[in-house]
């Protein structure tokens, strides 16, 4: 079956992808960090075996993985496909990972809290993702009792996560945006309407590709509904000042957009080696040209798909060997070459 | 400024060594002072930035003098977890940590959450209980008259400490003494009431 990120979106435009995540903690165990190995191996084997029926109610088909059984390789793919996080990445205790077919709902269990409740989706959804969420979230607390307080909310390990438990975030492109001097202080800015932005690829301080994750800062003292409106609001903003900077090169610099998208196409078709940072600069300049109409490959192919392909660890699942980082680059060109569409 | 030592990133970080009085400045980007060694500095530069540390420092920071005395005794009977763990981790060991250590958290979580309150999503058996509530509510009336009349007392009585602890932050003296004896005459009644 195709993965959630495979599936087509219409009009996708710079918005690439939402996500909601639940932090839940059920009310029988302490916090994970304070629980002892067996504790926490009793306590992950209960809440699978009474999840097990979760796709009975909503059509999914599960899979249910105890990490420790997983390869560091293949957990970090998993990262890079989003279904886990980088601190559930670090942990050693035991935990579990139940997912869907597509890897767009995901349940964590033991990570920073009991239950990390996940779904994802292409495109700008947060309503329709809370929606989802929060069914799971009923599943799951018809049969668990949650760690619950009248006036603190849903109780979480760290208190940035009390209250609703609840992260909404939001992928945009900003290409051209980005660009702009003032762009740093706008993200600074940004913490003010309670939303912060982040470069989602990259090392350091460096951005690669142009995307960045728009998320909720506070937890507490507003609705779920408010906080991902808010969140989606900001996203929507973020996509239409970028579509008007866009609008505003097509109009006074076509030729020059259109050389930049077909260079990038170029390099990514044909190069026998790509660094991270080459290949994401390269497909977010095509994914711009996309969504501009400046270029259409034959089958409309979603840039995004091709940025999870070449993140590392799924470029070494592929291989059969483990690869130098010189290795790697070859391998980046060869899946480019090998994914990317023909022009029509 | 670019990086010293690859010239190719941007240099973010600026190190200056002084040996016998001799003072020399370097610029360096992120992942070259990874690389690097710089003693017992190192650490900064290892790995994402230290920010559950920074966190702690802020939830610590309010009572540096305190958090050596009595606090440090205060430790939640469940997980075992002590105020001063908590600080330094920015970690709650249990749901009972919550109630434990309310009193010295609770400016904290409102600084950090801009709120203190939930709202939003409750869980379903609270859900349960509120309509059994309800449920109850119709059936003996004056009763229900009192639990409501003590819920909005005691709501009433923490916007008023609210207010109070403002207006002494403003040195509002005189909406501070009109605060308090509003307190003191609902405490009154709600005393005579039980």
């Amino acid at each position: 079956m195709l993965k959630w990120f495979e599936c087509e979106e219409e009009n996708r435009q710079n918005i690439i992808s939402s996500k909601i995540r639940l932090a839940r903690n059920w009310s029988e165990y302490v916090f994970p960090a304070k629980l002892s190995k067996e504790e926490s191996l009793e306590m992950v084997k209960r809440l699978c075996e009474g999840l097990a029926d979760l796709g009975e109610q909503d059509g999914n088909q599960y899979e249910t993985t105890y990490l420790e059984d997983l390869s560091e390789l293949d957990r970090r793919a998993l990262k890079e496909r989003r279904v886990l996080n980088a601190s559930v990445l670090s942990r050693k205790a035991p935990m579990a990972l139940m997912v869907s077919e597509k890897e767009d709902i995901s349940l964590v269990f033991n990570g920073t809290d009991h239950i990390r409740i996940q779904a994802l989706s292409t495109g700008l959804h947060l309503q329709e993702l809370l929606k989802t969420a929060n069914e799971v979230d009923d599943f799951i607390n018809a049969r668990f009792s949650y760690a619950f307080d009248e006036k603190y909310g849903y109780l979480t390990s760290f208190p940035t996560n009390v209250g609703t438990g609840m992260r909404a975030s939001v992928m945009v492109h900003l290409p051209s945006l980005s660009l702009g001097k003032k762009f740093s202080s706008v993200l600074t800015n940004m913490g003010r309407f309670g939303v912060s932005i982040r470069g989602a690829y990259g090392e350091g301080r460096e951005n690669y590709g142009s995307i960045f994750e728009v998320t909720n800062q506070k937890t507490m003292g507003q609705t779920e509904k408010e906080l991902a409106d808010l969140v989606g609001k900001v996203a929507q903003q973020l996509n239409d000042q970028e579509n008007q900077v866009r609008a505003l090169t097509l109009k006074n610099h076509k030729l020059e957009r259109e050389d930049e998208v077909y260079k990038s196409y170029g390099v990514l078709k044909y190069a026998r080696r790509l660094t991270m940072k080459e290949a994401m600069t390269y497909l977010s300049q095509l994914m711009a040209g996309i969504t501009d109409g400046l270029i259409k490959p034959d089958n409309s192919c979603s840039i995004y798909r091709l940025m999870l392909g070449i993140q590392t660890a799924n470029l070494q699942k592929l291989s059969d060997r483990p690869l130098g980082k010189e290795e790697l680059d070859v391998a980046r060109a060869a899946y480019l070459r090998r994914e990317l569409l023909e022009l029509g | 400024m670019l990086c010293e030592r690859c010239k190719i990133r941007e240099a973010n970080i600026q190190y200056t060594e002084v040996i016998n009085g001799v003072k020399t400045e370097h610029n360096f980007c992120a992942q070259c002072a990874k690389e690097l060694d710089f003693g017992q500095y190192s650490a900064i530069f290892d790995g994402e930035f230290p920010l559950v540390k920074l966190l702690s420092g802020l939830l610590g920071w309010e009572e540096p003098e305190e958090k050596e005395g009595k606090h440090q005794q205060v430790v939640c009977p469940t997980c075992k977890t002590t105020y001063e763990e908590f600080i330094e981790n920015s970690q709650f060991g249990c749901a009972d940590c919550y109630s434990v250590f309310d009193v010295l958290i609770h400016d904290n979580i409102k600084h950090l959450q801009g709120s203190d309150c939930h709202k939003g999503k409750v869980p379903l058996e609270q859900k349960e209980q509120k309509s059994k509530e309800n449920i109850g509510k119709q059936v003996t009336d004056s009763l229900v008259e009192n639990v409501m009349e003590k819920d909005s007392v005691e709501s009433e009585l923490r916007s008023l400490t609210r207010r109070l602890k403002e207006a002494l932050k403003s040195e509002d003296y005189e909406t501070a003494a009109m605060c308090r004896d509003k307190m003191k005459a609902l405490k009154e009644g709600s005393g005579a009431d039980a």
